[in-house]
């Protein structure tokens, strides 16, 4: 990048916050994906008034900006391409209210998920979103890609917990939307389009989040099925009945023999599937709603139940699904986690397909995640430079998407869209409407600036 | 550029596994205090890559960023996937150290002073002369300033006295009157170079310690145990010093090899790896952390007495990250500092085993950085009311002493003097 550009930079950041060697710069030109884009500078803001110079100077001499928080995503959304700026928000790490009566936190970009979950925990609050990444994510990526994570069966999604945003426009203005107040219908819902945006409508610069009391307690049981297809049909059972536990994790079969393999934990070996619940609540509703669950699952077939209700035999529980990321790669060294979403009533028939895609393209392909809000994560482990591996992984990536859309759902439920789905977005969404998303980038980014090449 | 083989297979396969997912930006206390990608596991992993694939080569600031790691392996344990990330760059500043030679200061220090007991004993010496007579001058005359980086007004501070006589010479007469005559144990000391050089009252603690509870110590010639060498990546002089000790410590017939420095034991585990030699094992599979040692194998117990009016002296523990993943690392200690009670009262402080950034020479080489880590503690330390905060590693004691020389109420110490403490007063060394 031409010197007077970094004078620029420096002017506005001062040296510490402007990074240009080739080795610094590389540590910013990948997320948690296989995707590599090298950044010709990277920028590291502190204050909403520096990101708004800095997007106007970038508009000025033309040069993309790509926003990242702590580059966890997983779907390429916050790799440069061509060059361009990095501009990495960690810095606005400031948590600035807490507010115990309006239940809401107001929190810079760059605070990290985990520490906004504690703070708030602290002071009796609960936030619920919680991607997996929670303890390096910040809140900022979270609102660009609406973050999910296993909570959300129950609690729902970074959108449903967004009140109000404070954002630098691509073309570098300043503005707010959405405020301190549940209700607000004044104007368009901006808070909404921006959340979700991938970073391709504006840099959020500060976020009001709503929050609700921290439930009392929590109990947790491992549920095993001698058939999968049952295991599917339970969640849909447990529904049905009126309740909605926090998360209702599935694993396979494939996984619960790489987990075995790795830890010996003690899961069944003989059976299809594992089903992890875990309910929350008041102490008596907990029990009766995890008593309930148990019994609703041996009616669906479930070969055995284990309950616990203290932290220990809680933690003893979810260890085997902890160590399910790590455990998969023994099948090979790249992983790549889909998380294609369908309506909880298809569950039976996807995972279905799931294992005849599996089965077709020869892939090793462990089914666990969050089941129970149909965000099934089918994992397909490959080798990234085995070539001939990785054409069987795209053919099986395409038949994953178009079943997937065939049942009524979506390419992606909680990673975003970014540079990995991208192609297969016409297909979701139809001509008009990718027309109509362009339209919208065009309108507020004339100069093509902010996160090019994301999403369509 | 060509390519380059840096790592074992076995690590290689490791390394693949990582997927830059970000989790050890949780676990790495340089992340923490810098907020730089470079510095955390993920970021020089994916330099690594590069450096294989020959895209990349060794300049300057890529050398610059592999010194900046404390191998506290926080990442290594956070990581889903289970990558050794210290391990990993380790090796990569072997490959550096290869390519580009390790540098005429630390040149100077691994092959001069710590591969050789007596030079060593010489440097303490003049460093000793120079905090009493302050005669800096002289010392750069003798080129001794030369061998440690420009922090040295720093590295001053941190260690204002220099023993007159280190821990051997203390001994030199002592240790044979302390013969026993039918001893439960008889255990080689490994002192490492804080205790032997800077901090003697360590050793004489454990000397008091031992001889108390009937064990028979004995003091093999050793160096460094290596791993300020190889932790830099000079394999050369760093495997040098291991095999020295181990031809040293083969020599004797003893039931445990004990040692009061964390990084020294975790060096010495590493030894039969370093060496690729699993018969080495036997030797080090003696060796112990003298923490574990009094309470696990001589389950020791003391009679503190309080006098009239006094009052317990409150203390809490830092947990060394080379001591507390190892069997009883983390409890025995504070089951120590416990059953010295009532004269201490053990009193846990927050973030107790997060890294304090001292990391061998790092909190020398990087005193700033290593200063900025050690902030969180310095507060922990101060909100725990405790009088005296004690560690089981002599660089972290030296490092949480340098941050908390302000706080004239705390004290730094070693968990052993303050179990030699409580011991009864005719069991106690005086030392003049």
């Amino acid at each position: 990048m031409d010197r007077k550009h970094i004078d620029y930079f420096i002017s506005v950041l001062g040296k510490d916050n402007v990074l240009v060697t080739e080795e610094e710069r590389i540590c910013y030109s990948y997320d948690g994906t296989f995707n590599r884009g090298l950044p010709d500078v990277v920028l590291m803001p502190e204050k909403t008034e520096e990101v708004a110079k800095i997007m106007k100077y970038a508009n000025e001499i033309k040069v993309p900006v790509f926003p990242r928080g702590a580059g966890t995503g997983l779907s390429g959304g916050s790799v440069p391409q061509d060059g361009g700026i990095a501009l990495v928000l960690s810095r606005m790490n400031q948590i600035k209210e807490i507010s115990r009566e309006d239940l809401l936190v107001v929190a810079g970009p760059g605070v990290v998920t985990g520490k906004l979950h504690k703070a708030v925990e602290e002071e009796g609050l609960f936030y619920p979103p919680d991607p997996a990444s929670s303890a390096v994510c910040t809140i900022g990526g979270n609102i660009a890609e609406n973050a999910g994570g296993p909570r959300a069966f129950k609690y729902g999604v970074t959108r449903d917990y967004v009140l109000g945003l404070e954002v630098v426009t691509p073309t570098g203005d300043i503005m707010r939307t959405g405020g301190k107040t549940v209700k607000n219908v004044t104007g368009y819902d901006l808070t909404r389009l921006l959340t979700g945006s991938e970073g391709t409508l504006g840099v959020v610069t500060e976020v009001i989040l709503r929050l609700v009391p921290k439930p009392q307690t929590k109990s947790t049981a491992l549920i095993a099925f001698d058939k999968l297809v049952d295991a599917a049909r339970a969640i849909g059972s447990i529904v049905a009945n009126g309740i909605i536990p926090v998360t209702i994790e599935l694993m396979d079969d494939t996984t619960i023999h790489c987990v075995e393999a790795n830890n010996k934990i003690g899961l069944p070996l003989d059976v299809e599937a594992v089903l992890l619940i875990e309910v929350d609540g008041k102490a008596e509703q907990v029990k009766s709603d995890i008593e309930d669950i148990a019994e609703i699952c041996r009616k669906e077939g479930a070969s055995s139940v284990e309950v616990a209700t203290d932290k220990a035999g809680m933690d003893r529980l979810w260890k085997g699904r902890r160590a399910v990321s790590a455990s998969v790669l023994q099948l090979g060294p790249t992983k790549i986690s889909e998380d294609a979403t369908i309506p909880r009533s298809q569950i039976p028939a996807m995972v279905v397909k799931l294992k005849e895609i599996a089965k077709k393209y020869d892939i090793p392909m462990p089914i666990y995640g969050h089941a129970g809000d149909g965000n099934m994560h089918p994992n397909i482990v490959a080798d990234k430079d085995n070539p001939e591996e990785m054409a069987r992984v795209k053919k099986a990536t395409d038949e994953i998407f178009e079943a997937a859309l065939a049942l009524g759902g979506t390419l992606s439920g909680e990673h975003g869209i970014g540079l990995m789905k991208k192609d297969y977005m016409e297909m979701a969404y139809g001509k008009v409407g990718v027309d109509y998303l362009k339209a919208i980038k065009k309108a507020v980014d004339p100069n093509n600036i902010l996160n090019p090449g994301k999403v369509f | 550029m060509e390519k380059k083989e840096i790592l074992t297979s076995e690590l290689q396969k490791e390394f693949n596994k990582c997927s830059r997912c970000g989790t050890c930006m949780a676990h790495c206390p340089l992340y923490e205090a810098t907020g730089m990608e470079a510095f955390v596991c993920r970021g020089k992993l994916e330099l690594l890559t590069k450096i294989e694939k020959g895209e990349i080569a060794w300049t300057d600031k890529l050398a610059e960023i592999f010194s900046t790691c404390l191998l506290c392996g926080g990442c290594h344990y956070g990581c889903p996937n289970g990558v050794s990330g210290e391990k990993i760059i380790q090796l990569a500043r072997k490959n550096m150290v290869e390519t580009r030679g390790l540098g005429p200061i630390k040149k100077g220090v691994f092959q001069h002073l710590l591969n050789n007991n007596g030079t060593l004993n010489k440097a303490g010496k003049l460093m000793y002369l120079s905090s009493k007579f302050k005669v800096r001058p002289l010392m750069r005359s003798l080129g001794i300033l030369k061998l440690f980086p420009k922090n040295l007004y720093d590295l001053e501070k941190m260690v204002p006295a220099f023993p007159k006589k280190n821990f051997r010479q203390l001994m030199a007469d002592k240790l044979p009157q302390k013969e026993l005559s039918n001893p439960r144990y008889t255990v080689a000391y490994f002192t490492g170079c804080v205790t032997q050089l800077m901090n003697p009252q360590v050793g004489v603690a454990i000397v008091d310690l031992l001889t108390a509870n009937n064990v028979k110590i004995i003091l093999p010639e050793q160096g460094c145990c290596g791993m300020p060498a190889l932790a830099n990546g000079d394999y050369k002089n760093g495997l040098d010093l291991v095999r020295k000790n181990v031809e040293s410590f083969q020599k004797e017939k003893v039931d445990y090899i004990i040692t009061d420095c964390a990084s020294c034991l975790g060096a010495w585990e590493e030894y039969p790896e370093y060496l690729q030699d699993e018969s080495v094992k036997e030797l080090t599979d003696k060796v112990m952390d003298i923490n574990r040692f009094l309470i696990e194998v001589l389950d020791v117990h003391f009679e503190p007495q309080l006098a009239d009016g006094e009052k317990p002296i409150k203390v809490t523990y830092h947990d060394p990250c080379h001591l507390k993943r190892t069997p009883g690392g983390k409890t025995c200690p504070r089951e120590l500092l416990k059953r010295l009670a009532p004269k201490y009262e053990f009193v846990e402080m927050k973030f107790a085993d997060s890294c304090c950034g001292s990391a061998g020479s790092f909190m020398i080489t990087h005193y700033d950085v290593a200063n900025k880590i050690g902030e969180k503690k310095y507060k922990a330390a101060r909100e725990s009311g405790a009088n005296i905060v004690t560690s089981a590693c002599p660089t972290c004691i030296m490092h949480l002493a340098d941050g908390l020389q302000e706080d004239k109420n705390i004290e730094v110490k070693h968990v052993v003097e303050l179990a030699a403490s409580c011991l009864p007063k005719e069991q106690q060394t005086k030392i003049k």
